[in-house]
């Protein structure tokens, strides 16, 4: 199987391609033009097609031959619009190109971010309501960006009758990617806890990698959808406690009950801050919501439909990401 | 009246919140190629209707008023198409790409009895207008030179300077900066008028994809001088305009809200400095309060120069006055733009 792979040299796709590799497939790397992808060491095998989804005219070459695109490029810095030309409009100019070819299947990385975080009560799960109409808009840049690739992804897929697997990973975490956006609040070296009794949706990117692989090359993939985290997940307090003590960053940690705090954001979003959603995301409800709410994760339905299990153990993890 | 926009990107998401604003105003059509970015405008500003080819959008909608909000190079194209559709149009700097292709839509504009006009955002933010008005009223004194001078980072992953992606006004003469000119330009004609002789230098100081980083430039009007300037490489980010007169001096750096003044006073000479001091130390420390704080009200932001100019262009068609940005001004600055541009043998 060959399979295209976009975002290539990011932080999930420098493992999934390794993760592809090491499962037998045959790897197309498509990689920005300015980008340099020799200190990634790939072997020789990696074919690596350069072009940027913002901007490339000519796609349909890199479709050559290929059976299955896992597509993984997203924005995920920069301003919201810029975010969504890129990640967005992208997906668009890679998809119409990908409609010329003899190419039928995608795996395409989604988010966490998609869900609609406020009306989840217990366990988020794939039957999980997304979140849509005029409340996306309230969210940050990169959950609009996400949900709307999601959005095109699915429409091209049913307007082609492509076989198509949406995976949609937690906290993706790993070698210098252990400080998380739902550790809390840095101030300096105080670390504000918010909720340190919650569990983290968290998928080491090796494991996601795994997934990814997998739902690639296994035809019980298609067509469903599936989230990613590596099980019930960590606790707060005792992962930052963790990240602290193996990276060697000097820090206190401070526990502060969500509940509260979700409860004081929400006042002064709704009283001095009049609902503006110009606000740090920090400060306005369905953002905090989507960061830190209090929910259980599970990855039960990979489980079932694709017999997956993580390879790795959390000890195994942090073993991987701090020695 | 009825508005429709054309290009859905940064920039027009501004438009779009200042005209939900305008209750003479209803936001008939949105259109971009990415058929993606074109729905979700028009789902998050509740507009009725999205298009990916503006001549389908222009046929249907019908609209009064179109803004040409998409990057510069396909403005000519985009807005004599919506003049020729019968509306008016406001076209985002730089209007176009020569001054051949805009004087072609102020003369088919004008036998239309149609208005184009060109958004210099700026020349209408709070402080500008305060020192326009300290002018006017005779504070400031006749106005002897001007001092506009933006500083401003281009490097950054995904602006004009990334090399993965080449930025669509790159291919101006004068590449990103031309961008940002019609801002010093305006500004500039905003209190001493046409030009009468310009001279610019165009450097590099930092190796990239831009042509240009820096932009230093005299202007002569008829009884005052300016000068321009642009650096990428100048930090922290900032947009000074100074402006010289013979009773006081205005300052103000049009990324915050800082606005100061100083000025002859009466009294014993010695003392002016002091007082002079003490009254820069309050407006300043207002000004950084009320800049942090702008950031957590809504509202136009950053944009209020914008918001002013476009209910003002709208008012003034309602009601048949001249638009805040008459056709005289946008040929003046375009001319001063045109002066500024790099000559062949820097190009």
């Amino acid at each position: 199987m060959r399979a295209l792979v976009t975002g290539a040299n990011g932080f999930l796709g420098r493992r999934v391609v390794a993760a592809l590799l090491a499962q037998g497939h045959s790897v197309r790397a498509l990689v920005r033009p300015a980008t340099s992808v020799e200190e990634i060491g790939w072997p020789a095998s990696v074919e690596v097609v350069r072009g940027d989804l913002r901007s490339a005219r000519e796609l349909a070459p890199a479709f050559d031959n290929v059976d299955v695109l896992v597509h993984l490029a997203a924005a995920v810095t920069g301003g919201e619009d810029a975010m969504f030309a890129s990640t967005v409009s992208g997906t668009e100019r890679l998809l119409t190109a990908m409609a010329g070819a003899a190419c039928r299947r995608i795996v395409l990385a989604s988010s966490f971010a998609v869900y609609d975080w406020s009306s989840i009560r217990g366990t988020l799960d794939e039957s999980s309501p997304i979140e849509s109409g005029a409340d996306l808009y309230r969210r940050d840049g990169y959950t609009i960006a996400k949900s709307w690739q999601e959005r095109v992804t699915r429409r091209f897929a049913a307007e082609h009758g492509w076989d198509l697997t949406v995976l949609r990973p937690g906290f993706i975490w790993g070698r210098d990617h252990g400080y998380l956006a739902a550790c809390g609040q840095q101030i300096g070296r105080l670390h504000v806890v918010i909720g340190p009794f919650s569990h983290l949706p968290l998928t080491h990117v090796d494991n996601c990698a795994d997934l990814f692989a997998r739902a690639a090359a296994d035809p019980r993939a298609a067509g469903q959808t599936f989230n990613v985290v590596d099980g019930p997940g960590e606790r707060i307090w005792s992962y930052l406690g963790n990240h602290l003590k193996r990276s060697g960053e000097a820090g206190f940690r401070v526990p502060v009950p969500y509940t509260l705090v979700y409860g004081i954001v929400s006042l002064a979003f709704a009283t001095v801050f009049k609902r503006n959603e110009k606000l740090p995301h920090v400060l306005v409800p369905c953002r905090f919501e989507s960061r830190l709410k209090p929910l259980r994760y599970t990855n039960r339905r990979a489980a079932e439909l694709l017999d997956w299990h993580p390879p790795f153990d959390y000890a195994e993890c942090l073993r991987r990401s701090y020695s | 009246m009825r508005a429709a926009l054309i290009g859905a990107g940064q920039i027009a998401r501004q438009h779009l919140s200042c005209l939900k604003t305008l209750p003479a105003v209803q936001i008939a059509g949105v259109c971009d190629l990415s058929p993606a970015v074109a729905e979700s405008i028009a789902e998050r500003y509740g507009v009725p209707a999205w298009f990916t080819d503006h001549t389908a959008m222009l046929r249907e909608v019908k609209p009064d008023v179109v803004h040409v909000t998409t990057p510069p190079t396909s403005h000519f194209r985009l807005a004599m198409d919506a003049l020729q559709a019968g509306a008016h149009v406001l076209v985002e700097k730089p209007a176009t790409a020569t001054l051949a292709e805009l004087e072609e839509l102020l003369r088919y504009a004008a036998g239309q009895q149609l208005v184009l006009t060109e958004d210099y955002n700026y020349v209408f933010n709070h402080a500008t207008r305060e020192i326009a008005r300290w002018v006017e009223t005779g504070q400031l004194g006749a106005v002897v030179h001007v001092e506009v001078m933006m500083a401003l980072n281009l490097f950054g992953p995904g602006g004009f300077a990334d090399p993965n992606a080449r930025h669509p006004a790159l291919t101006l003469a004068g590449g990103a900066l031309a961008d940002f000119l019609p801002h010093l330009a305006s500004l500039a004609h905003r209190f001493i008028g046409a030009h009468t002789r310009a001279h610019a230098i165009w450097t590099k100081r930092r190796a990239s994809i831009l042509p240009y980083d820096e932009l230093h430039a005299v202007i002569e009007g008829a009884h005052a001088t300016a000068t321009l300037g642009f650096s990428a490489t100048a930090q922290p980010d900032a947009f000074w305009l100074r402006v010289f007169g013979e009773r006081a001096q205005a300052s103000t750096n049009l990324f915050e809200t800082r606005l100061t003044f100083e000025r002859l006073r009466d009294g014993p000479k010695p003392l002016q400095p002091l007082l002079n001091g003490l009254e820069e130390a309050r407006a300043v420390r207002r000004a950084a309060i009320g800049t942090l704080m702008r950031k957590f009200k809504p509202g136009p932001g950053t944009y209020d120069g914008m918001w002013h100019l476009i209910s003002g262009t709208y008012t003034a068609l309602a009601q048949r006055t001249p638009v805040p940005v008459p056709v005289e001004h946008v040929l003046e600055v375009n001319r001063m733009v045109e002066a500024l541009k790099p000559r062949e043998a820097e190009s």
